[in-house]
């Protein structure tokens, strides 16, 4: 078995090797035949040489002279034969190691119509197809490096729809996003451009096809579908880029904002904690001069109300970041709002403002978290004082609609009212208008005051504006009528 | 209940200033003050006697509030007033409905601080049970954690619920009246008036009752009170 193996292989070589064959004995053949009729013929010229002078002694040197010369020239001949036969072959040669090398040259020209011929019309063909292809590719990867994310989706699509009709030939060429089962796609038509489409993918999800048609008089091979699918992988690729670019600029750009907002919040925060900070001190300071016992009280009294206020806005910072931890959780009890309100007004220390209450709640009672309902009406109230005017009056209206089980409190006052720029923001958190419209609270009392409302169940929204009024808003909340009927 | 001997406190906090104002204020209402900086210092005040009531800091160096509560509790039950910086809307002080009886969130107001030491050592004679109450099949109650289980399923119970039910559960099958409802529920509240009682006794209802309608654990006595009843569940 060892020693039959190789003997088995070679045949097939020798036999591939023959494949080049006939020609080359071909022309052998004719320059072998050539040295020996050529010898022929002299020899034949020199019998009838010696026919004619019959001189013996010369017949065997002119013999030996005959085969000689003779000889010479069949060898000489012999060689032409073999060179003009391997030239070609050379050059053949070369040409397809530079193909293989993926670098082909010019195309090569030999005159006839034989073997050699139709070999290097072969190695043209092919030659020109790789170059074609390599032309493709190129063209493919200039245009794919191209394919910036910055670009935007439509622009991109427009270019690829472009790049693949100059790359590949096609005409009508179209990038249709979304499920490709939901795209249709026409049938071939004999005679017409015939259709040819590549599934636009990224990271194993279809975005999309790229569609085109190929013009009738082109052909449409394995390698050209192949090419077709690479590039719109391609495409997918950067039209997946886009859409993260997208996202990440629009992040950035979201992030700054809050940035921004946040760094002016902190401004305002700190400057309103520094306010009643610095009251503070000045009266303390003034405390240990004064004397007289009836200013001292007031002096007292004023620090008293400011520590409050500190108090309040830390609390109303500490909620916020409760709500963002989303780790407020109301404890809700039963609550006479009438009473409520007017000893939040009466914390409120505003002894400079009128304030009117009507309660129509006919015995119904609130349903709310008792501190968190006590931190918003401060804020409300404090935002009516604060924004009320000098001399405005601050009205709380509280109804009840048993159609719905709702207590709804309603807070007007007398001031602008709120400008129609600011309604739509007014409840967010950290919006610039709300940081600069504060005047001492942290800018946050509508935005803290809606969300703990809406954790217990309850709304708050701004009135439309009014006539002989300013701003009114109205927290709503569960409402139970009074009494038991178990 | 010995109403001459006045009662101890023990304040335990590591703010030095709050612990100096706090007891004077304390002692100026006729209360008796122990103060600690720290968790080690209060247990070795405990090793000396037990006060009536502790109020304590959360956070605290060296052994921290929440573990010496519980050290405390294993060992006697002990009421305990959390007052903290850090309030009830907080993960952490849901631990604490184990252990505390009450929270005061700091920066404190001192009335109301002193309203809820009262609520704490007046509701000391109501003895209810660190564990569970069953009533019937569809209710237990679980006043220490604040919680019942209702037809095999947990209800959390508000503070103001969970102190109305307590003396409903100490005084079983006893109608309980109305004003003293309203004063073990809203003792710190001016404006609460008896609708205060009618209203949340119907919404509690709804919660712990499998058939509001048809109440057979929360009974309303007409006109005069309450009533918390053990029940097989058949109304």
């Amino acid at each position: 078995m060892p020693e039959r193996s190789p003997g088995g292989e070679d045949t097939p070589g020798r036999s591939s090797a023959g494949g080049t064959g006939p020609s080359l004995r071909v022309l052998l053949t004719a320059g072998l035949l050539a040295a020996a009729v050529l010898p022929l013929a002299v020899f034949g010229g020199i019998l009838v040489a010696a026919r004619l002078y019959t001189d013996d002694r010369i017949v065997v040197p002119l013999l030996i002279a005959a085969v000689v010369v003779a000889a010479f020239f069949g060898l000489v001949m012999a060689a032409v034969a073999i060179a003009g036969l391997t030239a070609p072959l050379r050059r053949i040669t070369t040409a397809v190691e530079r193909v293989a090398a993926g670098e082909p040259g010019p195309p090569i020209h030999l005159p006839g119509d034989d073997e050699l011929a139709r070999l290097a019309e072969s190695h043209n063909r092919i030659a020109a197809e790789v170059q074609r292809r390599n032309r493709e590719l190129g063209t493919l990867l200039l245009a794919i490096a191209g394919y910036s994310p910055a670009l935007g989706l439509r622009a991109l699509a427009s270019q690829a729809e472009s790049d693949a009709c100059s790359i590949y030939g096609l005409i009508d060429c179209n990038v249709q996003l979304g499920d490709p089962a939901e795209i249709l796609l026409e049938e071939a038509v004999p005679g017409d451009p015939r259709p040819v489409k590549a599934e636009i993918r990224a990271g194993g999800e279809t975005l999309g096809v790229l569609t085109g048609h190929l013009p009738a008089t082109r052909a449409w091979e394995r390698a050209n579908q192949d090419l077709l699918d690479l590039f719109a992988s391609e495409v997918g690729v950067a039209l997946r880029n886009v859409e993260l670019f997208g996202q990440i600029e629009s992040q950035n750009a979201r992030l700054l904002e809050l940035d921004a907002a946040k760094d002016e919040f902190l401004r305002g925060v700190s400057h309103n904690l520094q306010t009643p900070l610095t009251s503070i001190r000045a009266y303390v300071e003034q405390l240990q001069a004064a004397s007289d016992e009836a200013a001292r009280d007031r002096r007292l009294q004023i620090v008293g109300e400011q520590a409050d206020r500190l108090t309040r806005l830390v609390r109303q910072l500490l909620t916020v970041t409760r709500l963002e931890a989303g780790a407020l959780r109301p404890e809700v009890e039963v609550i006479a709002m009438g009473p409520r309100v007017r000893r939040a007004w009466e914390g409120l220390n505003a002894a400079g403002t009128a304030f009117e209450l009507r309660d129509e709640s006919r015995g119904w009672l609130g349903v709310a978290d008792p501190d968190q309902i006590d931190q918003v009406l401060w804020a409300l109230l404090d935002n009516a004082v604060k924004y009320g005017g000098r001399d405005g009056k601050v009205e709380v209206e509280i109804n009840v609609d048993d159609t719905i089980d709702r207590l709804h409190v309603t807070i007007v006052d007398h001031g602008p009212g709120v400008p129609e720029a600011d309604r739509a923001r007014l409840f967010t958190r950290f919006s610039r208008g709300a940081a600069l419209t504060s005047g001492d609270g942290t800018g946050l009392g509508l935005y803290v005051s809606r969300q703990l409302l809406l954790t217990m169940g309850g709304e708050l929204w701004l009135e439309p504006a009014g006539e002989g009024r300013g701003a009114a808003f109205t927290l709503s909340l569960q409402g139970e009528p009074p009494g038991d009927d178990g | 209940m010995s109403e001459h001997r006045p009662r101890r406190i023990l304040l335990v906090d590591d703010d030095a200033s709050l612990l100096v104002v706090l007891s004077e204020q304390l002692r100026d209402d006729g209360y008796e003050v122990a103060t600690a900086r720290d968790g080690l210092e209060a247990l070795r005040r405990l090793e000396a006697g037990w006060p009536d009531l502790i109020l304590l800091d959360l956070m605290m160096p060296r052994v921290d509030g929440l573990a010496l509560a519980r050290r405390i509790k294993a060992e006697a039950d002990l009421p305990i007033i959390v007052l903290s910086a850090i309030d009830t809307a907080d993960s952490k002080a849901r631990l604490l409905d184990e252990v505390a009886e009450d929270y005061v969130s700091k920066p404190y107001h001192y009335p109301e601080l002193r309203a809820r030491i009262q609520r704490v050592l007046r509701r000391l004679g109501d003895r209810i049970p660190r564990r569970s109450l069953v009533l019937g099949p569809n209710l237990t109650l679980d006043l220490h954690k604040r919680s019942a289980t209702v037809a095999g399923a947990e209800v959390r119970l508000t503070p103001t619920e969970s102190r109305l039910l307590q003396p409903l559960a100490a005084n079983l099958g006893e109608i309980v009246s109305t004003e003293t409802l309203l004063s073990r529920g809203w003792a710190d509240t001016e404006e609460a008036d008896p609708s205060y009682v009618w209203v949340s006794m119907r919404r509690l209802r709804q919660k712990i009752e499998v058939d509001p309608d048809r109440p057979v654990h929360l009974v309303t006595v007409r006109g005069v009170g309450y009533r918390l009843v053990a029940s097989d569940g058949d109304a």
